[in-house]
């Protein structure tokens, strides 16, 4: 258990000190800042009387645009969590991907991998402890700022959107079916750049296959079922971003399909990552 | 029970993009060290060192044959428990300070943490590292990352230390404290396995040498044994008459580069085919008054014997 504790801590840590995470920590805290200093609610016997966010100020009926209803406390709860939620979701995973990319093949790399792997650890061992690292880190950040704004946004209204919390396991399980892709291109290629590609490449291509439905009637009889097995194969980060959404706006999620596949993707692309790091010379 | 053993181990790399081509590493290579010994391989570059070490640490796998450490097979994590790796050019997370370094590397290698605290204290002394448990390990020269590596490699205690170039890149001073940490490492009844191109050092620590050649092990055994010139003397002795001198029986000539020890001797080197021969010399030196000092076998140095055998003259 030491060993395991002992690498995870050394991935924690090297991911916690690249920059580009203490960007992101540091853009959360202005996020968290700005939702508990600027954005400031006038709660009315349970009801919202007014807006004032960077000392601009409105009424609920200022915020009503034709026939939708005034603004609730309610609404605003969700527009701040889905806000919150898929920007994280996004920009989030997109930088953490790219601040995480380069850890496993430096880990890999000559001089690093042989302090590793000359130690009583199986390679099992020490690959399931470099994921954990990389997890918990980007866990520990999207707590910080999705929690952080959870609370805060449910302390000042009295609005819990327990929802909004699966949105948040949501955003660290995607982050870990993409770091699958990063981690398989490379301990294939030890290549991060090529690990980078494939990754955005596969959300791009994503984005295609939420078309699916428009896309797949187009197509020759070749072409359509070729297409619907990258659709159930390949993750589908642009269609869960629905789920997020969904989450975020505290409703029930009517199909769980694109986050299950994706999570049998990523469950795919680590085993047989440790497949091949079992089998690697270094 | 030997601390490593090693039998009719091969390695062949397949490499290229349909990994048709092949390189063959090792091949057949069979070799014992026993504990308590340090042991040095040689070799020149690409014949088969690094290929060793890596398939006894199990980072390499071996494409057949077997390699044990301490009677376990060398790819079993549990075989690792008893030993200590300080690879070439290792390269430590530079954020870290030698403290954080050490505990890390430290709960790696399984040791509770009240036994890596008093380690790590007792091995930044012993290193010269005192005062800089706190720096960055970024900041630390070149000799200093050595010997952190070597604190890293000693904080399990272990009973076998793979040494990989240890030496390499430091200066004088830095390879005399090393060589000084390897030396009493000896004296504390470890086992070292020595893998380094400075023969100078490896001459004055390893008890056991191999040389491998194209993957081959050409030659193996104590540092006296090879580098022994089989057959030839150092005789100091009073001065020899000029008539013993000139008689071929006698085998006798002035040592080409002999310094004596003292003004009243001199240098000679004796060639004897057999014991008899050499024994006959003596007892007509001791009838014509000659008093000997010394005699010792004649020895080459582990560079020549080295370079002999790697690259032997056409």
């Amino acid at each position: 258990m030491r060993p395991l504790l002992g690498l995870v801590l050394i991935t924690f840590r090297e991911l916690w000190a690249r920059k580009i995470v203490l960007g992101l920590f540091i853009i959360s805290s202005l996020v968290l800042l700005a939702v508990t200093f600027a954005l400031n609610l006038d709660v009315v016997e349970g009801s919202l009387a007014g807006i004032r966010l960077f000392g601009q100020e409105a009424t609920p009926e200022d915020l009503a645009e034709g026939d939708t209803p005034p603004l609730t406390l309610n609404r605003v709860v969700i527009a701040v969590e889905s806000v919150v939620a898929g920007a994280a979701y996004w920009i989030g995973i997109l930088l953490a991907l790219f601040a995480s990319a380069s850890l496993f093949p430096d880990l890999q790399s000559a001089g690093r991998v042989e302090l590793l792997l000359s130690k009583p650890v199986s390679r099992t061992k020490a690959l399931f402890g470099h994921v954990l690292g990389v997890w918990s880190a980007i866990a520990v950040l999207t707590l910080y700022l999705m929690g952080g704004v959870w609370i805060i946004m449910s302390l000042k209204t009295g609005v819990w959107n327990p929802r909004f919390l699966l949105s948040l396991l949501i955003v660290v399980g995607m982050f870990a079916v993409m770091y699958a892709a990063v981690m398989l291109m490379g301990v294939w290629t030890e290549s991060t750049a090529l690990g980078l590609i494939v990754s955005y490449g596969l959300i791009f291509v994503s984005m295609v296959l939420a078309a699916a439905n428009q896309i797949s009637p187009t197509l020759g009889p070749v072409g359509r079922p070729v297409f619907w097995g990258l659709y159930h194969m390949l993750p589908n980060f642009t269609e869960v971003t629905q789920i997020v959404s969904t989450l975020a706006e505290g409703n029930a999620v009517s199909s769980w399909y694109p986050f299950f596949s994706s999570l049998l993707f990523g469950g795919a692309a680590y085993a047989v990552t440790g497949y091949w790091f079992a089998r690697r010379d270094f | 029970m030997p601390a490593l053993s090693v039998s009719s181990l091969s390695k062949t790399y397949r490499t290229g993009l349909l990994r048709r081509s092949t390189v063959q590493a090792l091949d057949d290579v069979s070799l014992t060290v026993e504990e308590g010994a340090i042991f040095g391989l040689l070799g020149p570059n690409g014949a088969g060192k690094t290929t060793l070490v890596k398939i006894l640490l199990g980072l390499v796998h071996p494409t057949s044959g077997t390699a044990h450490l301490f009677g376990r097979p060398a790819g079993d994590p549990a075989a690792r428990q008893r030993i200590g790796f300080v690879p070439e050019n290792h390269r430590f997370p530079g954020f870290f300070t030698a403290m954080q370094t050490l505990h890390a590397y430290g709960r790696l290698a399984d040791v509770p943490r009240a036994e890596r605290m008093d380690r790590i204290l007792a091995l930044l002394e012993r290193l010269d590292l005192e005062g800089r448990g706190d720096s960055k390990v970024k900041t630390f020269s070149k000799g200093m990352l050595q010997r952190l590596g070597l604190a890293q490699a000693l904080l399990s205690d272990p009973d076998l230390l793979f040494l990989d170039e240890p030496t390499g890149g430091v200066d004088p001073v830095g390879r005399r404290a090393i060589r000084d940490i390897v030396l009493e490492l000896r004296e504390e009844g470890k086992t070292i396995f020595l893998n380094s191109h400075l023969l100078s050092e490896v001459e004055k620590v390893c008890t056991q040498i191999a040389i491998l050649r194209e993957g081959s092990l050409v030659r193996q055994g104590s540092v006296e044994e090879l580098t022994a010139v089989e057959r030839v003397y150092d005789l100091v002795a009073t001065p020899v008459p000029d008539a013993l001198l000139d008689d071929p029986d006698t085998a006798l000539q002035p040592a080409p580069d002999g310094a004596p020890p003292n003004p009243d001797l001199a240098q000679y080197r004796v060639h004897a085919d057999d014991r008899t021969t050499l024994n006959a010399v003596l007892d007509r030196l001791r009838g014509a008054d000659v008093e000997i000092e010394s005699i010792t076998p004649l020895r080459q140095s582990l560079e020549d014997y080295f370079i002999d055998v790697v690259d032997p003259p056409s």
